[in-house]
């Protein structure tokens, strides 16, 4: 491993301090790894009511893992190591998904990083067949979604009694500042939701389907001043699975994607989101990883044809695509509107409508991301094609923080 | 959490630390006497000013599922102080709209909600100053 030394510019200290955090890591050069098959479920709400089936996540796991299996020409007892990820799911989640295909002896690890839980484990996955500990690996995503604000319990209990532990107040907040800093309106930030509902209806293993207006966004429940309603991504249950070989392993080797990218990260001192020192400024997580994954994949924002970025609320969308270097500060809304981030816009974003149409099954969320790059560059988006797309970026946050960035190319 | 009390002159002060070494200051207080920011152990306990102002904000409309027991609609934010430190708070205040960014408030006590035995659980929040 190489050690590398960060300087970190930071404003307004009386004291500058030099930060040389040994924890960031470049990583070793990996061997290629390529993604073998893919499988997803559609996202919805799978509580037997209403007409809808009953699924529970093992069930719903399971079902992504074997449609990958079927697409890598793959059979489970070749699959050497498994990565989980989930939240809500419960003890050794893991197993009992995979118990039901058949226990093979294999090492399961179970993968809880909040809402970048699915990026985690196939960053794990990743590595184990990168570093050449293995072949063939699996990272799976599932999640049976809690009705409700999410209550996250990634504050201490003082803060969750005062009722600060509510997900779309604590982006409430960051939006307020984004909005008061850089003269961003609420219908600015209402046309992410727009977009991507658009996007959404072009893929049928969303939960929401049905394209919106500006109007209906304005107009839906207020839930956490100014964020309305369609402002935040639904919940939704789903599974997810990703299997990752070496080139070697690759039953069919046309269109091979590969994998140039998968970087984690948590956040720095300094840096949490409102709270805290108002003296010490260090770069937000995003831009951390942004800046990792540029070093790994010898890529740029530049040279991302199609990107999924974390849009669990509509604004999030927006501040992530600035800290990720494809635009400047405050610049994202005006391309918004100027259409550069449609399917056929300069950069695609969220073209499976992102996790405001997908809905937010939080141990799957990640992975159906980087499915839908994958999907991009094989060109088999269908009505959602980015034409020629060969390279792309999925991006996920989760509480804590986390920043998790995958790139693949093909 | 916070130095009271009724009779104290000059009314309530939320408690933080400094530390020795890099001047930081932190909220709550670092009882466990670790400095996040330098790593030294050396802390001195102080007194926040009682009055910042409003770094960001938001109205809360639908009841957390968990935890939180008071009432709703409830105003959350962060209130930066002229020590450098921003503090995540309540808001109190009947009029929620009259929040913004910059506004002046002040800490008080005051009830959070009531325990299963009917006994008041208080916290600090802040509320716009009346000028």
């Amino acid at each position: 491993m190489i050690l590398s030394t960060v300087r970190i510019e930071k404003r307004e200290t009386d004291r500058p301090i030099e930060y040389d955090f040994p924890g960031w890591l470049k990583m070793r050069k990996l061997r290629e790894v390529a993604v073998a098959g893919v499988g997803l479920t559609r996202f919805d709400s799978y509580d037997g009511e209403k007409g809808r089936p009953y699924k529970d996540f093992y069930e719903l796991g399971n079902e992504a893992i074997r449609q990958a299996l079927s697409a890598a020409e793959m059979f489970w007892p070749e699959i050497q190591a498994a990565f989980c990820g989930s939240v809500y799911c419960g003890t050794a989640s893991g197993h009992q998904t995979i118990a039901r295909l058949g226990l093979t002896g294999i090492p399961i690890v179970n993968v809880e990083n909040a809402c970048s839980s699915g990026s985690s484990a196939f960053r794990l996955a990743y590595q184990s067949v990168g570093a050449e500990l293995c072949d063939i690996a699996i990272a799976v995503g599932f999640e049976k979604m809690p009705r409700g604000f999410i209550a996250s319990t990634a504050w201490p209990e003082w803060q969750r009694k005062m009722g600060f532990n509510v997900q779309p107040a604590d982006y409430a907040l960051e939006t307020v500042r984004y909005m008061e800093e850089f003269g961003v309106t609420i219908e600015d930030i209402s046309m992410v939701t727009v977009k991507n509902r658009r996007n959404g209806a072009l893929n049928p293993l969303a939960r929401f389907r049905t394209p919106v207006k500006i109007d209906d966004v304005l107009s839906s429940r207020m839930i956490a001043k100014p964020m309305r309603l369609l402002h935040a991504c639904p919940l939704a249950d789903g599974g997810a699975a990703v299997i990752l070989c070496s080139r070697k392993r690759l039953k069919s080797k046309s269109r091979a994607v590969t994998v140039a990218a998968a970087v984690l990260t948590s956040g720095t001192y300094g840096h949490a989101k409102g709270g805290g020192s108002v003296r010490v400024h260090t770069p937000s997580n995003v831009e951390i990883s942004a800046q990792q994954a540029w070093d790994e994949s010898g890529y740029g924002p530049r040279d991302m044809d199609v990107v999924q970025v974390y849009d669990t609320m509509a604004s999030s969308e927006l501040w992530d695509l600035e800290n990720m270097g494809f635009c400047g500060k405050g610049e994202a809304p005006r391309l918004l509107r100027e259409g550069a981030f449609d399917i056929g816009g300069k950069l695609p974003v969220n073209t499976d409508g992102g996790l405001m149409s997908r809905g937010h099954p939080l141990g799957a969320t990640a992975l159906a991301q980087i499915i839908e790059i994958y999907k991009q560059i094989r060109g088999e988006a269908g009505p959602r094609q980015v034409p020629g797309a060969m390279v792309g970026l999925a991006h996920v946050m989760g509480a804590g923080s986390n920043s998790g960035v995958v790139i693949l190319k093909r | 959490m916070w130095a009271d009390s009724v009779n104290r002159e000059g009314g309530p002060r939320l408690i933080g630390s400094r530390c020795l070494e890099c001047r930081e200051i932190f909220f709550p207080s670092r009882n466990d006497g670790f400095c996040t920011h330098c790593q030294a152990e050396n802390f001195e306990e102080i007194q926040l000013s009682s009055n910042g102002k409003i770094y960001s904000y938001t109205i809360v409309m639908q009841r957390p599922p968990i935890y939180y027991r008071g009432d709703v609609p409830y105003a959350i934010g962060y209130v930066e102080l002229p020590e450098g430190v921003r503090v995540e708070t309540l808001f109190s205040t009947s009029d929620f709209e009259q929040l913004r960014i910059g506004l002046d408030v002040e800490l008080v006590i005051e009830r959070l909600h009531e325990d299963e035995e009917g006994n008041e659980v208080l916290t600090y929040k802040f509320r716009p100053v009346v000028r």
